[in-house]
C-alpha cells in the first residue's frame, strides 16, 4: 500500500501526530518495523509532537488536582491484592505503556468500527474513574486478546480482539474464577465479523479472592459455571 | 529496560535537581515524593496541553489527574530508550484528552454550554517554569511561529483536535493529498528547526 518514498513520509508525518486511522498506522508499522531509516526518521516527528505544547500559553493546574493524585494513588496502596502486585510482574509491567496506547487506538476503532452497541456515556464514564487494567492473553485461541478495566469502587469493561464469530445459539461467557467460592460470570457476549466486542462486566465485590479470570464458550443463554476450554486467561501473579 | 537503567546507579549532583529518570527511579521504589516532585515540574505543561485539547478545565483536570495516574502506576514499565520522560507524559496525556473529547458525552456537554469553553482560568498565573525550560518554549514558538498558517492550521487539526488526516481535508473541503504534504511539510520544518531536541540520550547524558 505504502510505496513511494514521499508517500511513506506523509505517513510517517501524521502517525507522529496521531492523525491515522487503525488501517493506516497498521501500515506504517509494518514499514517501520523493516525500514531503519523511516523508523528513526519516525521517532524524529515523534519527539517533534511531543515538544507542541510548549508552544501553548502556560495556564497553572488548579490546586486541588494534586490532592486528588496523592489520595487515588494511596487508595490503590490501602488495597493490595494479587492485581496490584501484578505491577510488579515485569511482563505485565512492559505491557502497561503499551496498553495505554493500545487501549486508545482500540477503542477508537471500536466506537468507530464496531457493529455492536458504540460505547455509551456510562462507559466511557466509567474510563475515567480509578481502576486497573488487567490483561488477558489468548493461550486457547492464539489469535485474540483482551484487557479488562476494572473500575476501585466496582464495575468494569471488557474490550476484546481477535475472537471468532459464533453460531446463533453460542456466546462467549466471562469468568472470575474464585478460590473456595463459585466462579461468578463476568459477561456473556459474542463478536462481529471484526472479531471485537467492548462490554460492560459485572465484578465480584471483591477482587482479593479472584484466582484467575478466563472466557469460554457455552449456550448463548450463558452457563451457571466455566465450560469448555479456556479462551483467554489472566495470570497476573507469578 | 528496567536492567538497563539500574546498571547506570543513581549519580545525585551536588545541589543539582534530581533528573527526570532519578526520579522514576525514585517512584520504582515507591517514593511518592518523587511523584510530586515530577508533578511539579510537568504538571503545569500536562494541564496546559489538556485543557488546549479539550477546553474545558474540569475535563482538564481530569485529564491531569490520570495522567499522573498512569505514570505512577506504569513507573515500571517507562522505557528511556523510547523517549524523555516528558514525553512521555504528554503522550499519555494527549491519547487521554483526544479520546474525552471524541467521547459523546463530552461533545454533548460542550454543546450544552451557551457560551462554549473557556480555555483560559483567568485566576491562574502562568507557570514561571526552569530557566532551560523558558529557553524550549521560545524555541518551540519561533518554530512554530516560522511555519505558514495551513501548515500550522494541518498540525494543531491533528495533534490538538483528534481529526485524522481524512477529516482533516474534509473539514477543511481540501484534497487528502494536499493536507498529507502539508502536514509532511510543517513536520518537516519543525524537525529541521527544533533539531537540537532530537537526541533524547544525548539530552538524558547532559542532564546527569
Amino acid at each position: 500500500m505504502i510505496d513511494g518514498r514521499d508517500h511513506l513520509d506523509d505517513e510517517l508525518a501524521a502517525y507522529a501526530l496521531g492523525s491515522l486511522d487503525a488501517s493506516e498506522r497498521a501500515d506504517v508499522e509494518t514499514h517501520i518495523a523493516s525500514c531503519s531509516a523511516c523508523k528513526a526518521r519516525l521517532a524524529e516527528y515523534q519527539t517533534v509532537a511531543s515538544v507542541l505544547p510548549l508552544g501553548l500559553e502556560p495556564v497553572a493546574p488548579p490546586p486541588e488536582a494534586w490532592t486528588r493524585i496523592v489520595v487515588a494513588t494511596r487508595a490503590r496502596r490501602r488495597r493490595p491484592s494479587q492485581w496490584l502486585a501484578a505491577a510488579k510482574w515485569p511482563a505485565i509491567a512492559a505491557l502497561f505503556a503499551l496498553v495505554i496506547f493500545w487501549n486508545v487506538a482500540l477503542e477508537r476503532e471500536l466506537s468507530r468500527r464496531s457493529p455492536g452497541p458504540a460505547p455509551g456515556p456510562d462507559v466511557e464514564a466509567l474510563s475515567r474513574r480509578p481502576g486497573r487494567v488487567i490483561i488477558l492473553a489468548g493461550t486457547g485461541a492464539p489469535a485474540s486478546s483482551a484487557r479488562i478495566f476494572a473500575a476501585v469502587d466496582g464495575g468494569g469493561h471488557l474490550a476484546v480482539s481477535g475472537l471468532t464469530t459464533l453460531p446463533r445459539d453460542r456466546a462467549y461467557q466471562l469468568w472470575f474464577v474464585r478460590s473456595g467460592a463459585p466462579a461468578t460470570s463476568g459477561a456473556i457476549f459474542i463478536v462481529g465479523r471484526s472479531g471485537r466486542a467492548w462490554v460492560k462486566v459485572t465484578t465480584p465485590a471483591s477482587l482479593d479472592d479472584v484466582r484467575n479470570i478466563v472466557v469460554t464458550e457455552g449456550p448463548a443463554s450463558g452457563s451457571p459455571a466455566p465450560t469448555g476450554r479456556e479462551l483467554l486467561v489472566a495470570r497476573p501473579w507469578p | 529496560m528496567v536492567a538497563a537503567s539500574s546498571s547506570r546507579p543513581h549519580r545525585g549532583t551536588d545541589g543539582e535537581e534530581p533528573s527526570d529518570l532519578d526520579l522514576i527511579r525514585e517512584m520504582r521504589l515507591g517514593a511518592e515524593a518523587a511523584l510530586e516532585a515530577l508533578y511539579r515540574r510537568y504538571g503545569g505543561l500536562v494541564y496546559t496541553l489538556a485543557l488546549r485539547i479539550v477546553g474545558d478545565p474540569e475535563l482538564a483536570r481530569e485529564v491531569l489527574q490520570d495522567t499522573f495516574l498512569s505514570t505512577w502506576e506504569g513507573r515500571e514499565a517507562y522505557d528511556p530508550s523510547r523517549g524523555r520522560v516528558p514525553w512521555w507524559l504528554m503522550g499519555i496525556a494527549r491519547n487521554r484528552a483526544i479520546d474525552l473529547l471524541r467521547s459523546r458525552s463530552h461533545q454533548a456537554r460542550l454543546r450544552e454550554r451557551h457560551d462554549g469553553p473557556s480555555p483560559s482560568n483567568p485566576a491562574a498565573s502562568p507557570l514561571a517554569g526552569a530557566p532551560s525550560e523558558v529557553a524550549l518554549r521560545a524555541v518551540v514558538r519561533q518554530a512554530l511561529a516560522l511555519l505558514s498558517i495551513p501548515q500550522r492550521q494541518a498540525v494543531e487539526l491533528a495533534y490538538y483536535g483528534g481529526l485524522t488526516q481524512s477529516e482533516i481535508a474534509q473539514q477543511l473541503g481540501e484534497p487528502l493529498g494536499t493536507v498529507k504534504s502539508r502536514t509532511r511539510e510543517a513536520m518537516e520544518r519543525l524537525r529541521r528547526l527544533l533539531a537540537p531536541l532530537m537526541d533524547p540520550k544525548r539530552t538524558e547524558r547532559e542532564r546527569d
